[in-house]
């Protein structure tokens, strides 16, 4: 919803970046432009300030954004039914990756053609789509408030933090992930949701508030209406780095996350351009830029060593990178519909 | 006359019923056409506790709209000439920003640590924060405000319009200021509080950003239903078949206030 809000905003903004785009196109020589989608925020801001240069660079053509979540983008191109798609590249997270390969809505993945492509980790090689980064959830805390940082999920439950946690709707990602790992953890599995759900039943006298998307989230923080909840390592850098008291601290458990990727759209208007893109993206020296701070997005390509905030709070080395758990989305995506559902009926007031 | 009739065909009518069309498929892959959406949706009490819910939450918004908004427009009427112009700014201004940075604007109010709780604190008027983001008090509040030029302004037209000799022949005849306004100027205004609630009653319903910032996401209404189903779960049919549904329970409500028009009307003309 923030789905909504900020698509309105993005759309506003996407619709003025092609208008600028627009006016390159005419008045500039014959400069090509490659539509690119990218997730809002700092995800968008990191792709307009070091990689939309970067191709420039290397291919002298520009960049339009489209600033649409996974699962929008996903409907944009179902939407486009085989016509011209809406955009060349699509930027997607494991669950939705997996749902765009099912519906033919990309294409594999010319490897021969992209040679920063065999540099990547190997988990992080999909023929599909490279993944250009993982997202890792922990325990996300005010330090103002709570002064010893969490070690274990199970403390979102003590009866200190009566109305001080939070939660989001599950048509986020984080989630999504978040109700997953409960549920592994109470001894659940793929078929049996039942642990995760009477877990949750149980958090609700501690919940102050279930954010509906991942603005209002964001929002519940900056307002300090809530102290202590799952959150996302890029999320709180960004929080960070605005003054939002908040830290993320990882649980015993031990951190899970979701890989994100890029993916050549079938149909493309400009798939060579869109190889190119995806490549410049797997490039250890435009890694090494975005792994800096304010962005500090995670590197997939093995020759990007790991430095900043991340080895303090996700991973020290390339192997503790591997180690990072995953979910099964093959089994999860169908259950989706379902789990939302459930929550929505039963994790009310 | 013309084009704005094949613009209404290409851009309202043409989607419309290309939504009618998804939902009368089956499944959310689209292959075999019935009515199971629609039976789905009726014979489970929870979506039908949220069409409820969203239809009542519109009524609360409405009626707290028009307790505030009747007043604040018979004092723009009665305003002299440059000060109705002021009030009318003022009551207009709100529409001039967004409604997503008013509403997040509220957010900063109704929190804990929000303006409106810390003066509460500071009052001595509460113990500790009151719980007012996230709640249907919250969105009724939040909406009322919102949406109150939607309320004041078709008021304030018709309110304007009334001779002020009647309100001086009821004087005349002996009748007090509020015997006044309940015989002459109320049941005139009535087209205008009719005008009044049906635009506000439809936004106020049908306003997705305001009630999923403010209500979150415990606190479900139609619009919200219809996004997850359509983009979170990728059941188009289903969330057009809802979509209908609201549409229709919408269209319905608004028919109902028509007719008070009607009535209302009646009473004084005829």
């Amino acid at each position: 919803m923030n789905a909504q809000v900020t698509r309105r905003a993005f759309l506003a903004g996407s619709v003025a970046l092609g208008a600028v785009g627009a006016c390159a196109r005419t008045s500039g020589a014959q400069a090509k432009t490659l539509v690119v989608a990218t997730f809002p925020g700092t995800w968008s801001e990191a792709h307009r300030e070091l990689l939309a240069p970067y191709f420039r660079k290397r291919t002298g053509a520009a960049v339009i954004q489209s600033i649409v979540l996974a699962q929008d983008q996903i409907a944009k191109l179902v939407a486009a039914g085989g016509a011209r798609p809406p955009f060349d590249v699509a930027m997607l997270d494991d669950p939705q990756a997996l749902d765009a390969v099912k519906q033919h809505l990309v294409v594999e993945y010319p490897v021969a053609k992209s040679p920063s492509f065999k540099e990547l980790l190997s988990q992080f090689q999909d023929p599909w789509g490279p993944k250009i980064s993982m997202q890792v959830i922990g325990i996300g805390y005010n330090p103002k408030k709570i002064t010893t940082p969490p070690k274990s999920w199970d403390e979102l439950w003590q009866p200190k933090y009566k109305g001080r946690v939070g939660l989001t709707a599950l048509n986020s990602q984080l989630g999504i992930a978040f109700l997953a790992e409960l549920n592994r953890l109470r001894g659940g599995n793929e078929t049996n949701f039942e642990p995760a759900f009477k877990a949750l039943r149980e958090l609700l006298p501690n919940v102050g508030a279930i954010g509906a998307n991942l603005g209002a989230y964001a929002t519940l923080w900056q307002q300090e209406q809530i102290d202590i909840a799952p959150y996302n390592f890029n999320f709180v850098q960004t929080l960070k780095a605005k003054g939002v008291p908040v830290e993320l601290a990882m649980p015993d458990t031990g951190p899970v996350g979701w890989r994100t990727s890029l993916h050549l759209v079938k149909g493309a208007a400009e798939p060579d351009l869109a190889v190119q893109y995806i490549d410049s993206h797997l490039a250890a020296d435009l890694q090494a830029q975005m792994l800096k701070e304010p962005y500090d997005v995670i590197p997939t390509n093995g020759k990007v060593p790991l430095t900043g905030p991340i080895t303090q709070a996700v991973a020290k080395t390339h192997a503790d990178l591997a180690r990072i758990r995953s979910f099964d989305w093959e089994k999860l995506n169908p259950q989706r519909g379902a789990l939302i559902d459930r929550f929505n009926r039963e994790i009310k007031l | 006359m013309l084009p704005l009739a094949a613009l209404f065909v290409a851009f309202f009518a043409a989607p419309l019923c290309v939504l009618v069309g998804v939902s009368l498929f089956a499944e959310p892959e689209m292959t075999t056409r019935s009515l199971g959406q629609y039976a789905k949706f009726f014979t489970d009490p929870f979506n039908v506790s949220i069409l409820r819910d969203t239809l009542w939450l519109g009524v609360k918004a409405t009626a707290v709209c028009l307790l505030f908004g009747y007043p604040l427009a018979w004092i723009c009427a009665r305003a002299r000439s440059p000060w109705r112009s002021v009030l009318l700014f003022i009551v207009v201004l709100p529409v001039l920003t967004s409604v997503v940075v008013r509403t997040f604007a509220w957010i900063v109010i109704l929190g804990r640590q929000g303006v409106l709780n810390a003066a509460l604190l500071a009052l001595g008027l509460a113990d500790e924060p009151m719980r007012l983001l996230f709640t249907e008090v919250g969105v009724v509040m939040v909406l009322a405000q919102v949406q109150l030029p939607l309320m004041v302004l078709p008021l304030l037209t018709t309110l304007t319009r009334i001779d002020p000799n009647l309100a001086d022949a009821s004087a005349a005849l002996g009748a007090g200021a509020w015997r006044t306004f309940g015989r002459v100027t109320l049941p005139l205004s009535v087209p205008g509080v009719v005008a009044g609630c049906i635009l506000t009653y439809a936004a106020c319903v049908t306003a997705f950003i305001t009630q999923t910032l403010i209500g979150g996401a415990r606190l479900i209404y139609m619009p919200l239903h219809i996004y997850q189903q359509a983009v979170g779960a990728n059941n188009w049919p289903f969330a057009a078949a809802i979509s209908v549904i609201f549409m229709g329970a919408v269209l319905g409500a608004v028919f109902v206030l028509n007719q008070a028009n009607r009535f209302g009307g009646g009473r004084i003309y005829g």
